[in-house]
């Protein structure tokens, strides 16, 4: 009996290792291919902006999927990576520390922003709580917008040293990659860690019922205040690296649209998993741009140059907007056809799916015993 | 007395005008079941509030083992050794069985942040001591969490099983009392008197239990003594044949014209 189980969940294991390698195996090759010229650097830009926003979505997922919190101003602490790798090392302030000083710094300055942050603002619930981080990612860009002497305001700081990890001169867009990859898989598996710890089940428990969790021995606002500042230094780590690999960043890397491409990201990827928010991110990011290579390359390689040629200008000259178009169809389509995300938390479908007609049977069945017991009370 | 486990002392809690719990005293010694009834709104689940930490009392006093823990917050109550269950259900419904279980010892382990980011040998025996004893406390609920429940969300169990659950992530909290707000609210005759023998088990295992209840047959077959309150007020305490025919308990559940019938 026993080995029977066993074998039933090796089996049941088994897929999810062989994804996790693929996608590794794919990963790993991925920049060879732009070497030898199977796919263009294109792809290879892309792929590398994708593994920052994988980094984000699982750094927010711990606030949003696994503790609950709608946080809507999660740029502000990419923002701050990113601004301490600029101010650091470039001729902006004449600094050209070391990466490995700049990273640690970044995290720890999204950590301690993330913490003075979320100490006031943790005490709110629900909508406040959306409210109060969007306006502090705004305020946050505002600033970095208008402080001038350091940021340099809405010119930004360009000309972004190239990072040396121990003699490796990290600069050309494959390497980046690597770098990212790297990164992202140290963050996973530490977050994976914590996921199936006590501390994340205790951040499960205050998404369900916080006054429950609260009950059973959990500190809600020290727990989420532990979410947030680890989520933030997630975000500031991406955000260092992201500046370093742009060489280049002003404010408007930072709106407030970012932070709803994150969540959004989540969303769909499924909240509270991290295979989720990995697979989030990297659907909503490529798929935009397969698209607008669909409609402007491969459909009229295919058809004849003359295929739809209003898309195709459309699409080349005012892509951005039409980006946020297929965001917005893709969130949309998702919420109607599968709410719970693309690949959600094994326990997490029948929050969506409501109309589980046993609990309803079940409030019927509690109302109507709750009146008979004081019947028998009387009686 | 030494055995006096929980000392409520002339507690009271107002809100606005309307005093819910009023001045209120009574004790409960330990390995005891104790029930508290009284018609709806009279006062009991705001003094489980007053005890287990969501309210402190305007004026008077809660001692559990002789110490003061009025005012202390809900975590910090718990840690002191009192759990408690709710009215209306509040399970970690997407969490899976043996998770509610795991997450009601949370306030009983140590792994830190560290501990748990890099999954310690320190953690990972924790985890393993804290799995074993939540296997253990499921299987005091016979046949009702099979191995194979386990791993399932605790949404996806029946009505009573959920409650049974919310019972056993209390226990999980090793309580030196456990607090019932209507453990079997909502149950069928059959499952009530299946809680109320379990309810009579965990005395046996040396629990101590305050319960607010409603089902005359679980008063009467689980409780050693039964407090009656109403409008916050105690208005009786004894056994449980006692309280259930005292005349200012049944008035305060049929009215006046209803003590004159009864009388
Ligand atoms: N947070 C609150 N704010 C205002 N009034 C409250 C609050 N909690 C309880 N009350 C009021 O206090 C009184 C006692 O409520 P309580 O919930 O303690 O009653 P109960 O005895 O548990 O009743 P039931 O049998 O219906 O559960 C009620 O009149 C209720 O409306
Ligand atoms: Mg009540």
């Amino acid at each position: 009996m026993a080995v029977l189980d066993r074998m039933n969940s090796m089996f049941r294991r088994a897929p999810r290792w062989t994804y996790i390698a693929l996608a590794l195996a794919f990963a790993l090759i991925f920049p060879v291919l732009e070497q030898y010229g199977v796919i263009e650097t294109l792809w290879l830009r892309l792929g590398t902006r994708t593994l920052v926003y994988v980094l984000l979505a699982v750094g927010l997922n711990l606030v949003l999927g696994e503790t609950g919190l709608l946080h809507l101003g999660y740029v502000a602490f990419f923002a701050v990576g990113a601004y301490t790798t600029a101010s650091l090392s470039s001729p902006r302030l004449g600094y050209h520390w070391n990466f490995w000083v700049i990273i640690a710094l970044a995290m720890l300055l999204s950590m301690l922003f993330g913490f003075f942050i979320g100490l006031p603002t943790l005490r709110l619930r629900g909508d406040y709580l959306a409210i109060v981080t969007l306006a502090f990612g705004e305020i946050t860009r505002i600033t970095f917008n208008n402080w001038e002497s350091v940021t340099n305001g809405p010119g930004g700081i360009p000309g972004i040293y190239a990072p040396n990890l121990f003699g490796w001169v990290v600069d050309k867009p494959g390497e980046f990659f690597y770098l990212l990859l790297a990164a992202v898989i140290v963050v996973v598996w530490l977050l994976n860690n914590i996921k199936t710890s006590r501390i994340g089940r205790a951040w499960n428990a205050l998404r369900e019922d916080e006054i429950a969790s609260h009950h059973s021995g959990v500190r809600p606002l020290q727990a989420k205040l532990l979410a947030v500042v680890l989520s933030s230094g997630v975000a500031g780590l991406a955000g260092a690296i992201f500046a370093y690999y742009q060489q280049f960043i002003n404010p408007t890397y930072f709106l407030f649209m970012q932070s709803t491409i994150v969540v959004c990201m989540v969303v769909l990827g499924g909240m509270g998993s991290i295979p989720g928010a990995v697979i989030g991110a990297v659907v909503l990011d490529t798929t935009p741009e397969l698209i607008r290579q669909l409609f402007t390359k491969w459909l009229p390689d295919a058809v004849g140059a003359d295929f739809l040629p209003g898309v195709q200008t459309a699409l080349q000259q005012d892509f951005d907007r039409y980006r946020m178009l297929i965001f917005g169809l893709a969130i949309v389509l998702m919420v109607i056809f599968r709410p719970e995300g693309l690949l959600p938390n094994k326990l997490w479908r029948r929050e969506v799916h409501e109309d589980d007609p046993r609990d309803q049977a079940n409030t019927r069945q509690h109302m109507f015993d709750a009146e008979k017991g004081a019947q028998d009370l009387e009686a | 007395m030494s055995d006096v486990v929980l000392d409520v002392h002339s507690a009271t809690k107002t809100f606005g005008g309307l005093k819910a719990v009023n001045d209120l005293s009574f004790q409960i010694h330990a390995g005891e079941i104790v029930s508290l009834i009284g018609p709806n709104g009279s006062g009991k689940t705001t003094t489980f509030n007053l005890i287990s930490g969501v309210y402190e009392p305007d004026s008077g006093d809660v001692l559990l083992r002789g110490e003061s823990i009025a005012g202390l917050r809900p975590d910090q109550v718990y840690a002191r050794g009192i759990s408690r269950t709710f009215q209306m259900l509040r399970l970690f419904s997407n969490m899976s069985v043996m998770e509610n279980v795991l997450v009601g010892m949370h306030g009983r382990t140590q792994a830190n942040i560290i501990d748990c980011m890099f999954h310690t040998p320190r953690m990972r025996r924790e985890e393993e001591v804290c799995v074993e004893k939540a296997r253990a406390i499921l299987a005091q609920f016979p046949g009702r969490f099979p191995e194979s429940r386990h791993d399932q969300p605790a949404s996806s169990l029946s009505y009573a099983n959920r409650r049974r659950l919310e019972i056993a992530r209390a226990l999980a909290g090793e309580p030196k009392l456990l607090l019932l707000d209507e453990p079997v609210a909502g149950m069928n005759p059959m499952e009530s008197m299946e809680v109320m023998q379990q309810i009579r088990d965990l005395k046996e295992a040396g629990h101590t239990i305050l319960m607010i209840e409603h089902d005359m047959k679980v008063i009467m077959g689980a409780s050693d003594r039964v407090i009656a309150m109403d409008h916050g007020v105690k208005l009786a305490e004894g056994a449980p044949k006692d309280v259930a025919n005292d005349p200012a308990v049944v008035e305060a559940y049929l009215g006046r014209r209803g003590a004159d019938t009864a009388s």
